[in-house]
């Protein structure tokens, strides 16, 4: 299997002629737009969150930065207020980011063919977020394998920098900010994907987004802890086939 | 040393914050080293890339008509009737996000500044 992989990647050329800094930057002005207004306004509902917990500043930061994906996040602090067992508040958490799996399972593989961008992959999957990770995947038609890596080093970056500051103005701000506003910030961010997925082109994975949709809430009911799997297997089976169904009468 | 029977009250915020990513890291990681060995290709990718689009409208989705934390403090109705409102300017304005999600946001905002001035009843 190793030694297949290590075909694949010398089978394509590397380009070395791209302009790295151009990429980065690239990357970071098209993060600067709406996934980083994105974070920066769910980061807040989370850093009033971390205040209303009792918890310090540098918690809320360091907890933005290294788990670095929402759901997880809020487990994380939701728990603590509980005052639930250490075990459980884990095993929340890593449920609720168990989805970095198949996403980082399908983000790697894009920088095969680049000795760079694949030196670099356990860094990629960790500033990987479902913004970081819709952004270079919506990419990856026009970027060579060695481009993706300062365009998506680009788009991350930013998305820590607004992630940061988010976390920090809605800690400091968590006493003033009303009811309405906060709550309005924590719905933004489920929103704000709903759309993202609404607009891909690729048929199987709206049909999987579509099934995941209906299924998930019904998933929930029948076993919390566990619907999360469940759901991505069952709604991402059924858009994988649905696609290959769809095309055989197309 | 936080032991697990221990309560996550007892235990250092820092030791469990340490923890929490490690946990979450486990995924990220696993991914990377699994990634290693299959072909970039392959059809199993395709479906896992499926699995991860599942998944993630089955947690939206649960978020919306199934909240805890915070937005559990809200109507059903308003959640639904925000995203309904919308993703109907979406798809007018052309599949865009920035129309469907800003819309959605400022819908819901109103609904519950309405019920908390107590003008929409709760």
């Amino acid at each position: 299997m190793a030694q297949r992989g290590h075909t694949i990647s010398t089978l394509v050329h590397s380009d070395v002629n791209i302009d790295v800094w151009k990429l980065f930057r690239q990357g970071f002005r098209e993060g600067f737009s709406l996934p980083a207004f994105m974070v920066l306004a769910s980061m807040i509902g989370y850093g009033a969150l971390v205040h209303s917990a009792g918890m310090n500043i540098f918690i809320a930061i360091v907890s933005t930065i290294g788990i670095w994906g929402l759901p997880g996040q809020v487990a994380f602090v939701e728990y603590i207020i509980l005052g639930a067992p250490v075990a459980s508040l884990l095993l929340a958490v890593s449920l609720a980011n168990m989805r970095f799996l198949p996403m980082s399972l399908s983000l790697v593989p894009l920088f095969r063919g680049s000795p760079s961008g694949w030196r670099w992959r356990y860094l990629w999957v960790q500033v990987m977020s479902v913004n970081t990770w819709v952004g270079l995947l919506r990419k990856v038609p026009e970027l060579s394998p060695d481009e993706r890596g300062p365009y998506y080093a680009g788009f991350s970056s930013v998305c820590l920098m607004t992630g940061t500051v988010g976390t920090t103005l809605g800690f400091l701000m968590a006493e003033t900010l009303p009811f309405f506003i906060t709550v309005t910030l924590v719905f933004i961010n489920p929103i704000y994907f709903a759309f993202v997925f609404a607009a891909m082109r690729v048929r199987a994975c709206l049909i999987a987004f579509a099934a995941g949709a209906i299924t998930g809430p019904l998933f929930y009911l029948l076993t919390p802890e566990w619907s999360l799997p469940i759901c991505g297997i069952v709604a991402g089976t059924a858009g994988f086939y649905a696609d290959r169904l769809l095309r055989r009468f197309a | 040393m936080t032991d697990a029977m221990s309560t996550s009250a007892q235990a250092a915020p820092w030791v469990l914050l340490i923890m929490a990513i490690s946990a979450t890291y486990l995924w990220r990681g696993m991914g990377a080293v699994i990634a290693a060995r299959i072909d970039p290709e392959s059809e199993f990718l395709q479906w896992i890339a499926c699995v991860a689009y599942g998944l993630l409208a089955g947690l939206i989705s649960r978020i919306i008509f199934l909240p805890v934390g915070l937005l559990d403090n809200t109507e059903l109705v308003d959640r639904l009737g925000a995203t309904v409102f919308g993703f109907v300017l979406f798809v007018i304005f052309k599949r865009n996000i920035a129309v469907g999600t800003l819309s959605a946001a400022g819908l819901f905002m109103l609904l519950v500044w309405l019920r908390t001035q107590g003008i929409l009843s709760a």
